[in-house]
């Protein structure tokens, strides 16, 4: 090494778990920066790819909501309608969401004319896709985790780069904040790593603190804590049941089974009935949802009709629960009605995607993810650049038991991401029953 | 020191993933929305040539609701054949809301009910029967439940 770092034992062993967890996540980290990329511009993206679909010209009156059902279910004979979206302005078509042969599908209806524009399945929207992947490297579950584990990690390796970064005595301002140039192509190529990585450090932690509320391990159980205190969403938005009718399913009305004869007595068919789609709407209107809301529709008798709107900016958001025989709102949550940290959380998601603040916000976030691509990626010719020919390269590993603050910090990190912690005990696993014990190994990752 | 590492780790665990299930009363924490509920009581049976009395009993909070914002019956049969549009219902105390009506002709009837009190508005419909069914109208009731068993089908 020609530049002079400070040879303590604490020093070495930031770089070493920084190399690690830097060369494991490093690769995951571009996949999420340049998936999120192409997603802050879903907006514009489907705009543009669904144009057809979604524009229409109005004429006249528009046809009730259950007419334009009724008509996709003619056109649609063995499908299940799931879900209802009028479209947000004169112009817009509206969309039935529907499931047949187990494919989701979205028909795109002119409530003028009552015609179908076309169908979408939603296996085919491409956005879908990126988003699958940014969430869930399209493997389920364990994707799920992969990307929660990088996501903690990359904080791990936040806290960690700081510290390696972190000026020492005497040092001016370039190779801090500036790359310096003119000092040689190992100083160079370091400052190409460090420079930026610190100023996108801030945008980067939020990205990933605002990310983790939906992760599926951490997020759901932070969620859960958080409604659990009151201080959270109101239970049903993001975790919880829609609350249930108040009817009790003896007054619902039962249908004869047989053409021939009534197989069930007459008293069983008489009884409530579910409301029309129609009358939601109406509700709708009435309880002034956010134009750009849709309608779930409850496929067992005792589920309700949700409303739900989340629109481009997390003030708008609303939920609402109604009865599907008396019309009754069972619930109206609104983003006011959002604890504390739901409120947050809510604000956190609409920066994250990008919506909150239109093009301003994408732009910023953008920035963001293209420093993350191009830190990811300096780090990784830092490393190559400076590799053994016969070894990996890392830093030499002191004894661990020997830095207690190191050891606390991990701890800490461990408790609050418990896939961190968990992923921690896997390394020490290894470390203890495989690298200590096999010679040739251990010279490889200069245990 | 590694082993009580791990051992203080799997405990943690075990506590962070057990402890994660949303409470009962959950929704006491947060807006919570006390609906009007109506009880529609239809005659058990109906003779002919007499005014029939249909009563709304409504309900807020478990507590009878005495002078409702407004109590509207609508009534009409299935084939169209007799529509009684929107009339204000009598209030006889004790949240009982009525209107009587003749229902001289045999058929499939449905009755909604259109009430609200304090901010609560509910329009609850409810389907009966007078006399006998038409073939018409067991086929129209029957063409709904076989939209609904297909439909479950593919739901499972």
């Amino acid at each position: 090494m020609e530049t002079k770092q400070p040879n303590t034992s604490l020093y070495r062993t930031v770089w070493r778990w920084h190399f690690y967890a830097g060369i494991i996540f490093a690769p995951l980290l571009i996949i999420l920066a340049v998936t999120g990329s192409i997603y802050l511009f879903k907006p514009q993206i489907e705009q543009f790819l669904y144009q057809d679909y979604q524009a229409v010209t109005p004429q006249g009156d528009r046809l009730p909501a259950s007419q334009q059902i009724e008509n996709v279910k003619e056109l649609y004979p063995d499908a299940v309608v799931t879900k209802y979206h009028p479209g947000e302005n004169a112009s817009r078509s509206s969309e039935v969401s529907i499931t047949s042969n187990k494919e989701s599908l979205t028909i795109f209806m002119d409530p003028y004319t009552g015609k179908s524009i076309g169908e979408l399945n939603d296996e085919d929207r491409i956005m879908d896709k990126i988003e699958e992947i940014h969430g869930e490297l399209m493997a389920g579950t364990l994707g799920d985790r992969i990307v929660e584990l990088a996501a903690c990690w990359a904080v791990v390796l936040i806290v960690s780069g700081l510290y390696l970064w972190y000026p020492k005595k005497n040092q001016s301002l370039s190779g801090v904040l500036f790359p310096r140039l003119k000092k040689g192509k190992h100083i160079f190529r370091r400052d190409l790593h460090a420079v930026p990585a610190f100023w996108i450090t801030a945008g980067m932690l939020f990205l990933i603190m605002t990310g983790l509320p939906w992760s599926g391990f951490w997020g759901n159980n932070f969620q859960l804590l958080a409604t659990n205190s009151g201080s959270g969403y109101p239970p049903s938005i993001w975790t919880g049941s829609a609350p249930t009718s108040s009817i009790k399913t003896k007054d619902i009305a039962d249908v004869p089974w047989a053409a021939e004869n009534l197989d069930v007595p007459l008293s069983d068919i008489q009884g409530f009935i579910p409301l029309s789609i129609d009358d939601v709407v109406t509700i709708a209107n009435r309880e002034d949802m956010h134009p750009s809301y849709s309608i779930n529709i409850p496929q067992e008798t005792e589920g309700v009709y949700t409303l739900s709107a989340f629109p481009a900016k997390a003030q708008d958001e609303a939920t609402i629960h109604i009865d599907q025989y008396s019309g009754a709102v069972l619930a109206d949550y609104r983003y006011d009605h959002y604890g504390l940290i739901g409120k947050i959380v809510a604000w956190g998601i609409t920066l994250h995607k990008g919506t909150q603040f239109g093009l301003i916000n994408q732009i910023i976030s953008l920035l963001i993810c293209l420093g993350i691509m191009f830190v990811a990626c300096s780090g990784f010719y830092l490393w190559w650049k400076r590799k053994p020919k016969k070894s990996l390269g890392a830093p030499k590993a002191p004894q661990i038991k020997n830095i207690k603050l190191f050891l606390f910090l991990l701890i800490g990190l461990g408790i609050l991401f418990p896939l961190v912690g968990l992923s921690l005990i896997v390394v020490w696993l290894i470390d203890w029953l495989i690298i200590k014990k096999i010679s040739a190994v251990k010279n490889f990752l200069n245990a | 020191m590694k082993k009580n590492i791990c051992i203080s780790f799997i405990f943690i665990f075990s506590i962070l993933l057990s402890a994660c299930s949303l409470e009962k009363d959950v929704t006491d924490l947060y807006k919570e929305e006390t609906p009007l509920e109506a009880e529609i009581i239809i005659p058990a049976s109906f003779s002919a040539n007499t005014q029939e009395t249909i009563k709304a009993v409504l309900t807020k909070g478990g507590k009878m609701v005495e002078n409702a914002d407004f109590v509207h019956f609508e009534i009409w049969k299935q084939d169209g054949s007799l529509k009684y549009s929107m009339e204000q219902a009598e209030e006889k105390g004790n949240g009982t809301y009525t209107l009587s009506k003749n229902f001289d002709s045999d058929g499939l009837y449905y009755i909604k009910v259109h009430a609200s009190n304090d901010d609560s508005i509910i329009m609850p419909q409810k389907q009966f029967i007078v006399g006998k069914l038409s073939e018409s109208e067991l086929e129209f009731l029957q063409k709904g439940i076989q939209k609904k068993a297909e439909s479950h089908e593919h739901h499972h």
